[in-house]
């Protein structure tokens, strides 16, 4: 009996031991900072495989500038750990990775490099005349006589109301088309994307398929599960009309995905440039030092099942250059408006 | 009829009904015993340290912060073998990590039944109980890490069966008589929730809910609750002077879940007896407590 409960004693003590996993803590040094934020983006990241990237020389190189940086002295400043932290992350070429600290937030914003291609004051000087209705975040009025409906979406982080949404929408019913500008829209909330494109679509979409890690391992994926939309039934649509969808650089990560779920649409055309990409969910950790770090955690696949992380490429790609600004011409939207009229006449 | 006949006559309504009562009570007492409920609001303040890797790597530390409402009885069957306890709580977590820069909060409720058996030991001064027997517990809430983008909450869902046991010991402190007890809280089986290592919420949102339940047991998760309480009975209220201790862990899907409170305990309460109709009392009823 004695022997009986002697194993069931060591054998429910190493079950329970077995629970307590515990997870190693880093030193709040230069090397431990880096060895933390190293390990976070090996075990979550989830794009290094597409991305081709060398995790493991990473570690070696960076911890080498560390050493070089501090030298004799064998010091480092705070800046200077910083900037060689995020030096690191840009090994990783994603908008959506930042360190964010008390005095900076590295990032790799690919729009930056680019054509801006939106000129918001250009915009409402020559189009909207300064003459405009705002509400939800988005700004809106009819041009070129009434004919051409223009939605301003600066930002998804900006909730929608689906009253306030009947209400835009509403006042375009006497249009023959509608330009969505999403232009250096940085993205937000995908629930926002979904209240969006129910209004344009008569039945189920499939809009895509999201996935996630399921283990610390770089292939460690769970199968993309398909997602979609439903029309938003009972409020207002606007659905048989032609729909231009303006977009550049800057119009990253759930501006992304917008993009490339209206571009699905047989009655969207997309005008402008290629997207700034951004297509993984982003998730956030922290190191010792108290630094934050983002970076793309889950990846969402388009409705054929590509990855958008490079960005959605545009029907018709116009650029914006100085010489249109100069002449206060936006030759994107007016490309959408054209594009409209001519749309009846088709 | 005089007024005073009419006194005479409701005297006698009086005592006729009051000896119908007298003899019920004494009937229902050679069948049903009196059980006082022990019932103690307390509440609770100390240390949280706390890890969840889906939020961040990082061990957490701060303020732990609880109100419960404990209620335990006789049962009604086998009263002398058997007690039930019930308690009722809700603490929050206010915690910082190693930096002391970010702050997470965690709010969770939980509920917890017991049915003990009771041995009674006798002890050279005074009573000493022991108490073992099963216990399900409920329990639940979310932690919340503000400064996150897509992980900003961690949802907890979890039920279990288990074990339980208390010892009681009554004793007194000079002329203050003084109870001193230790409960134990052992989940052994049950299920909890946990998102996939790197799911998020939204793809929950989406639809993607399976693999969300996931059988616990001592495998995958470990939970452990201890009570050590010295209630003073001043009268007929019983102050509550004690030490919890509270662990869970859990380790699903590379996941690491841990959490370890201590806490000085404050309560007030007391041995509460609820004569209805059917309770009404004889000079000597026989009272079951169920600690005291």
């Amino acid at each position: 009996m004695t022997k009986l409960f002697n194993y069931i004693y060591i054998t429910a003590t190493m079950l329970a031991l077995a629970a307590c996993h515990d997870e190693p803590q880093w030193d709040n040094t230069a090397a431990g900072n880096l060895d933390a934020l190293w390990t976070i983006i090996d075990e979550h990241y989830c794009f290094l495989d597409q991305k081709g990237v060398d995790w493991d020389a990473a570690k070696g190189k960076y911890m080498a500038k560390i050493k070089e940086t501090a030298g004799e002295k064998g010091k480092i400043s705070q800046i200077e750990l910083f900037d060689i932290l995020a030096e690191m992350l840009r090994e990783l070429d994603d908008g959506h990775v930042n360190l964010i600290s008390n005095f900076d937030a590295s990032r790799d914003w690919v729009w930056e490099e680019y054509p801006e291609n939106y000129n918001e004051r250009l915009v409402n000087e020559n189009y909207l005349h300064f003459d405009y209705r705002r509400t939800s975040g988005m700004k809106y009025q009819v041009i070129d006589e009434g004919k051409v409906g223009y939605l301003r979406y600066g930002s998804f982080s900006s909730g929608i109301g689906e009253g306030n949404l009947d209400a835009v929408i509403s006042y375009f019913k006497d249009t023959e088309g509608l330009i969505i500008d999403v232009r250096s829209n940085g993205g937000g909330y995908l629930t926002n994307v979904e209240t969006l494109v129910a209004r344009f679509i008569t039945e189920r979409l499939h809009a895509g398929a999201i996935s996630h890690k399921t283990g610390k391992g770089h292939a460690d994926f769970s199968k993309p599960y398909d997602y979609y939309f439903e029309p938003a039934s009972g409020r207002v649509m606007y659905t048989d009309k032609p729909i231009i969808v303006l977009a550049n650089r800057g119009s990253f990560s759930a501006t992304n995905t917008f993009v490339s779920i209206m571009k699905s649409l047989p009655q969207v055309t997309v005008v402008g440039d290629t997207t700034g990409g951004g297509c993984g969910l982003p998730f956030t950790a922290e190191l010792p030092i108290g630094w934050s770090v983002r970076f793309s955690s889950a990846p969402i696949y388009d409705s054929d099942g590509n990855l958008t992380e490079w960005g959605v490429d545009p029907d018709i790609k116009i650029d914006m250059n100085n010489d249109d600004i100069a002449a206060g011409r936006d030759p994107i939207l007016e490309k959408a408006i054209e594009l409209i009229i001519n749309y009846k006449l088709n | 009829m005089t007024i005073k006949s009419y006194i005479k006559r409701l005297c006698c309504l009086t005592a006729m009904l009051a000896s119908f009562g007298m003899a019920g009570a004494a009937e229902a007492d050679s069948v049903t015993p009196l059980r006082p409920v022990v019932s103690i609001f307390s509440a609770e303040i100390g240390g949280a340290h706390m890890l969840d890797t889906y939020l961040s790597p990082l061990r957490y530390n701060g303020l732990h912060l609880g109100l419960a409402w404990e209620h335990i009885q006789a049962t009604g069957f086998a009263p002398e073998r058997w007690i039930r306890r019930l308690e009722l709580s809700a603490d929050y977590n206010r915690t910082h990590n190693p930096a002391g820069n970010h702050r997470n909060h965690a709010l969770q409720a939980q509920a917890q039944w017991s049915l003990m058996r009771r041995w009674r030991v006798a002890a050279p001064t005074a009573d000493l109980q022991l108490m073992a027997g099963g216990e399900t517990t409920l329990r639940g809430g979310m932690l919340y890490s503000g400064h996150n983008s897509n992980n900003v909450v961690s949802a907890r869902g979890h039920w279990s069966i288990g074990a339980a046991a208390m010892a009681v010991y009554n004793t007194r402190l000079g002329r203050l008589p003084v109870t001193l007890s230790y409960r134990l809280s052992l989940p052994v089986a049950g299920v909890f929730y946990s998102p996939e290592y790197g799911e998020s919420y939204y793809e929950m949102y989406v639809g993607n809910r399976g693999g969300l339940a996931h059988f616990g047991w001592w495998g995958n998760r470990f939970d452990m609750e201890n009570l050590l309480a010295v209630d003073l009975h001043l009268g007929a209220t019983v102050l509550r002077l004690g030490y919890r201790n509270r662990f869970a862990t859990s380790w699903v899907n590379s996941l690491s879940v841990r959490e370890r409170n201590h806490a000085f305990v404050i309560g007030i309460g007391g041995e509460i007896l609820s004569l209805g109709y059917r309770h009404a009392t004889t000079a000597s009823p026989h009272t079951i407590s169920s600690i005291y």
